[in-house]
C-alpha cells in the first residue's frame, strides 16, 4: 500500500516524533513510568478494540489473554532461563493459543452466552494460577522476574530511558499492526459479519474462521503487553485477572471509543494518569477504580460512541474513520 | 361518564419509527357502536396506526380522542384502562402460560379485574374451544386456536372499543368464517371495532364503513351499500395497473 | 469411601447448593423478564453483609441482628433499584442492551466492591449467626447456621414459585419476560414491573449475603466468587428458566463437594469449569436447556 503523504499521515508521524522526543523533555523516572504504563495499558485496550468493537464479539476474556501473557513470559524467563526478549514473544503465542482454546465454544455460540463463556474463561486462568502456587506463587504473586537487556545495557539505567522506548516501540508497532488488519479485507469482513451475521455468511464470509482468527490475533497483542509488562515490573500477582482490571481496560475502549483503535489508545494515555494520579493520594488509590466506573457508566449513558464523538463533528468524524 | 357520540376521533395523527414517519397526517373517525374496516396494501401504516393509538409506538403529532376524551398523551396502560383495546397481528402472547392463566392474566386493570367472572364466562362460550385447552401453553397451540386466544385476550381487558390486526392472518376458510361469526358476535353487543384485514370478503360481510390506506393516508371512505365492486377495491389494491 | 465421609461430602454439597440457588434465582429472574445479566448481583450480597454487619455488630451500632437484616435489605433493595433506573434504564431501546449492560452493572459492581473497601475497609468482618450452636444433620454436625440456610433456601424459592406462578404481579413479571409488547397491550406498566423484579432480585441476594456473611468471612469481594458461580449455573441451566436454574444450582453445587472431596479444593474450580465448556461444546443451549432467544 503506498504511504500517503496527506494532512493525516502527517499528524500521525508528528505524533509518533513527539513520542520519540518524550524522555528528552521528561526527566522524572515516575512521569516515564506513568507513560509506559499507558503504552502497556494501550496495546491491551485497542487490541480489545479489535474483537469486541471490530468483530463484535461479546468477548470479557481479554484481561485474561494480558494475564497469561504475563504468567507465561514471568514463568517461562524466571523458571526456564528463557531469554526474557523470547520469553515476551511467548507471552504473546501463549495467549493466542488459549485465544483458540476460548474460540472452540464462543465461535458457535451467541449473544449472552459468549459473555458468559469467556468470563467464566479468565475466571478459570484465575483459578489455575491461585491454585497452583508452587509455581505461581499464588495470591502472594510472582517475583523477581528477570528483566530485559541489550548488549549488557541494563534498562532500569537512565531513569527508565530504554523501557519507555521499548514500550513506545511496541505500542507504534501494535497500532499500526490492528490498524491495518481493521483496514484490510479481512477487517472489513468481521464489520460485515458484526452488522448482519445472516448477510456476512451468505456472502461467503467463514463466519467461525473470522472469530477464531479475530480472538487469535487480538490476544497475541494483550500477552506480548503482559510479557512486557511483567518483565517491566518484574512482578505479576493474580490481581490481572480481576474484575478491577477488566473495568479499568474496559473503560479505556468505551471511552476511547469502539472500532476506532486509535480512540482506546488516548483513552489509555489519559485515563492512567488520571487514575495513577488520584493513587498518590492517601486514601484515594481504590478511588480511582470508583472513578474508572462512574466514567465508564456515563460515557455509555451520554457519549455512547466514546468522548470522540463529543468533539467538533470533523474531529469525531476522523476518529470514527 | 357521558356518552360522546364518536367512540374514536382520530385527527392528523403522524407517527413512525426512529426517523421517518409512516403516518403522514391521518384523520379518521368511529361511531359509537359502528363496525369499521382499514385495508390497504402492506406497509403502507395500519399497523403502525393501531401501534400509534395503543402507544406500542409513540406519536410525533395530531391529535386522538376516545370517547370525547384526548389520549394522545395517555400512556400505553392509560390506553388499556380507559378500555380501548388493541389486539396485535400474529399475537404470540406469553409462550410458557396456559390458555386459562393467560385469560385471567389479562383481566390487569381494576377495572378489567371487577368484570373478569363475566368476560371470562362469555370468551369460553364465545370460544368452547378454549375452554376445552385450558391447560395447554399458548406455544402449543394452533394458529387458530392463538387467534381466539387473542381476541380472547382483548375481550378480557374489558373493551369499550375493540382494535383488532389482521384476526384472520394465515387462517384455512372453515377457521375465518368461524371468526368471522365470533367477531359478529362481539359486534351485535354494539362494540365499536376497528378491523384491519386484507380479505375484503371477510371485512365487507363485518363492518358498516371501510377506509383505504394508502401510503400512510386515508385515500378513500366506502359505505357500506354504495356502489363499489369489488372490481374497483382490486384496482384500489394494485393501482392503475390491474385497471387497464 | 466411607459413609461417614459421603455424609460429610453430601451435606457440604447441600449447603454450597443452597447458597448457590438462592444467588443465581435472582440473577435468573432478571435474565428472564428484562434479557439482561445483572453483574452487580453479588456486590449486592456484600452490600447487605456489611449494612447488617456495620448496625448490629458490637464494633458499629451493635443494635438487634433483626434490626440489622431488615434494614440491609431495604438498603440493597434500594441499591437494586437504583441501579435499573440508572444504569439498565436507559438502554431499554438500545439494540445492543445485553452487552451495554454487562458493562454498566460490571461497572456497578466495581464501584460497590470499591465502595465497600474504602467505607468498610479490608479487614475481614463476619456477622453473628442468626441461630448460634451446632447440630446434627445426615450424621453430620453442622453449625445450626449451615442448617438454617438449607431449610432456608428451599422455602424461600418455594414462595418465590408461587408468587410468580399465582400472583397477579408475578404473572405480569412472567408475561413481560415472555413477550413486554403483548403485555403493554393489556395495560401491564411494563416499566414499573421492571423495578418490582429488580427490588425482589436484590432482595434475594441481600438475604443470601446475610446468611452466608455468619458463615463466610466479609470482605469487599465476598460477593464476586458466588457471582460467578451463579453465572455458571444459569448456563448450566440453560438460561431458559427460573426452574432450570434452580435445579442446576444443586446439581453444581454437589458436584462441586464432590470434587473438592476427591481432586482436592484446588483443582476442583477449574475442573468445574473445563466441565462447562466442555457441555457448551457438545450442547450450547446448556445442560438442561432449550434453545431461547
Amino acid at each position: 500500500m503506498p504511504v500517503k503523504l496527506d494532512a493525516r499521515s502527517l499528524g500521525l508521524a508528528a505524533l509518533v516524533v513527539v513520542g520519540l522526543l518524550v524522555p528528552f523533555v521528561v526527566q522524572d523516572t515516575y512521569v516515564r513510568h506513568l507513560f509506559i504504563m499507558a503504552f502497556i495499558y494501550a496495546v491491551v485496550a485497542s487490541s480489545w478494540d479489535l474483537s469486541l468493537g471490530y468483530a463484535g464479539i461479546f468477548n470479557f476474556g481479554h484481561v485474561a489473554f494480558f494475564g497469561i501473557g504475563v504468567y507465561a513470559t514471568g514463568l517461562t524467563a524466571k523458571l526456564l532461563g528463557l531469554d526474557p526478549w523470547l520469553a515476551m514473544m511467548f507471552g504473546g503465542v501463549a495467549a493466542s493459543a488459549a485465544a483458540v482454546l476460548v474460540a472452540l465454544p464462543v465461535v458457535r455460540l451467541q449473544g449472552v452466552y459468549v459473555v458468559l463463556v469467556t468470563f467464566a474463561f479468565s475466571q478459570l486462568v484465575l483459578q489455575v494460577v491461585i491454585s497452583q502456587s508452587a509455581v505461581t506463587g499464588g495470591t502472594q504473586g510472582l517475583i523477581r522476574v528477570p528483566t530485559i537487556e541489550l548488549f549488557g545495557y541494563n534498562f532500569l539505567r537512565d531513569f527508565k530511558f530504554g523501557y519507555y522506548y521499548v514500550a513506545f516501540g511496541m505500542m507504534v508497532v501494535a497500532v499500526a499492526c490492528l490498524r491495518w488488519l481493521a483496514r484490510s479485507d479481512f477487517g472489513l469482513s468481521i464489520m460485515a459479519m458484526r452488522d448482519n451475521e445472516d448477510y456476512a455468511a451468505s456472502r461467503g464470509i467463514p463466519i467461525a474462521l473470522q472469530r477464531l482468527k479475530v480472538l487469535v490475533f487480538s490476544a497475541f497483542f494483550a500477552g506480548l503487553a503482559g510479557g512486557f509488562f511483567v518483565v517491566y515490573l518484574r512482578v505479576a500477582s493474580p490481581e490481572v485477572f480481576s474484575f478491577s482490571t477488566t473495568s479499568l481496560i474496559l473503560s479505556m475502549v468505551l471511552v476511547g471509543g469502539t472500532s476506532t483503535i486509535y480512540g482506546p489508545v488516548i483513552a489509555a494515555l489519559v485515563l492512567t494518569f488520571v487514575s495513577e494520579g488520584l493513587a498518590n493520594f492517601e486514601g484515594l488509590a481504590e478511588g480511582r477504580f470508583i472513578l474508572v466506573a462512574v466514567a465508564m457508566i456515563v460515557v455509555l449513558v451520554f457519549l455512547p460512541k466514546g468522548l470522540a464523538s463529543a468533539l467538533p463533528k470533523r474531529w469525531g468524524q476522523r476518529a470514527a474513520e | 361518564m357521558s356518552e360522546a357520540a364518536l367512540a374514536l376521533d382520530i385527527r392528523d395523527l403522524r407517527a413512525g419509527y426512529d426517523s421517518y414517519d409512516v403516518l403522514h397526517g391521518m384523520s379518521l373517525h368511529v361511531a359509537n357502536g359502528e363496525r369499521i374496516g382499514l385495508f390497504g396494501p402492506n406497509g403502507h401504516g395500519k399497523t403502525t396506526l393501531l401501534n400509534a393509538i395503543s402507544k406500542v409506538i409513540r406519536p410525533n403529532g395530531g391529535s386522538v380522542s376516545f370517547m370525547g376524551e384526548p389520549i394522545a398523551a395517555v400512556s400505553a396502560r392509560g390506553i388499556v384502562e380507559r378500555g380501548l383495546i388493541h389486539v396485535p397481528q400474529a399475537n404470540r402472547l406469553f409462550p410458557d402460560m396456559e390458555i386459562m392463566e393467560t385469560l385471567e392474566l389479562a383481566a390487569f386493570t381494576r377495572r378489567a379485574r371487577a368484570e373478569r367472572k363475566t368476560n371470562l364466562d362469555y370468551v369460553l362460550k364465545l370460544f368452547p374451544r378454549l375452554a376445552e385447552r385450558r391447560r395447554q401453553q399458548c406455544k402449543t397451540l394452533s394458529g387458530g386456536e392463538r387467534q381466539m386466544l387473542s381476541i380472547g385476550v382483548g375481550l378480557m381487558c374489558a373493551p369499550r372499543m375493540l382494535m383488532l390486526d389482521e384476526p384472520t392472518l394465515g387462517l384455512s376458510p372453515k377457521l375465518k368464517e368461524e371468526l368471522a361469526a365470533a367477531i359478529a358476535g362481539i359486534g351485535t353487543r354494539g362494540m365499536p371495532m376497528l378491523i384491519v384485514e386484507q380479505d375484503i370478503a371477510f371485512v365487507l360481510s363485518l363492518v358498516d364503513r371501510m377506509y383505504f390506506v394508502d401510503h400512510g393516508e386515508i385515500a378513500r371512505e366506502i359505505h357500506r351499500g354504495s356502489d363499489v365492486d369489488h372490481q374497483e377495491i382490486m384496482d384500489m389494491y394494485f393501482g392503475e395497473r390491474a385497471a387497464s | 469411601m466411607t459413609l461417614d465421609a459421603l455424609s460429610t461430602v453430601l451435606v457440604s454439597g447441600i449447603v454450597l447448593a443452597s447458597v448457590y440457588a438462592l444467588i443465581a434465582s435472582g440473577l435468573s429472574l432478571v435474565w428472564t423478564t428484562l434479557g439482561i445479566f445483572n453483574f452487580a448481583h453479588g456486590a449486592l450480597m456484600t452490600l447487605a453483609a456489611y449494612l447488617a454487619w456495620t448496625v448490629s455488630d458490637a464494633a458499629g451500632l451493635g443494635l438487634w441482628l433483626g434490626a440489622g437484616i431488615a434494614i440491609a435489605v431495604a438498603g440493597v433493595v434500594a441499591a437494586g433499584v437504583l441501579i435499573e433506573r440508572l444504569i439498565v434504564r436507559p438502554f431499554y431501546d438500545h439494540r445492543d442492551i445485553l452487552l451495554i449492560t454487562v458493562m454498566t452493572t460490571l461497572a456497578a459492581m466495581i464501584f460497590i466492591e470499591k465502595g465497600s473497601q474504602l467505607i468498610w475497609g479490608a479487614r475481614l468482618k463476619q456477622l453473628r449467626p442468626v441461630v448460634p450452636g451446632q447440630v446434627n444433620f445426615l450424621g453430620t454436625t453442622i453449625s445450626a447456621q449451615e442448617a438454617l440456610i438449607i431449610a432456608l433456601a428451599p422455602l424461600l424459592l418455594g414462595l418465590l414459585f408461587l408468587f410468580l406462578r399465582n400472583s397477579r404481579i408475578g404473572r405480569g413479571i412472567r408475561a413481560v419476560g415472555q413477550n413486554p409488547n403483548a403485555a403493554k397491550l393489556i395495560g401491564i406498566d411494563v416499566s414499573r414491573l421492571f423495578i418490582i423484579t429488580f427490588a425482589l432480585s436484590a432482595a434475594l441476594a441481600g438475604l443470601t449475603g446475610i446468611l452466608l456473611g455468619s458463615v463466610r468471612m466479609v470482605t469487599p469481594a465476598f460477593g464476586a466468587e458466588p457471582l460467578v458461580k451463579a453465572l455458571i449455573i444459569v448456563i448450566f441451566g440453560g438460561l431458559g428458566s427460573l426452574g432450570g436454574t434452580i435445579v442446576a444450582a444443586y446439581l453444581l453445587g454437589l458436584l462441586e463437594a464432590f470434587l473438592i472431596f476427591f481432586i482436592g479444593i484446588y483443582w476442583a474450580p477449574s475442573m468445574i469449569f473445563v466441565l462447562l465448556i466442555l457441555i457448551l461444546l457438545v450442547r450450547p443451549q446448556g445442560l438442561l436447556g432449550k434453545v431461547v432467544r
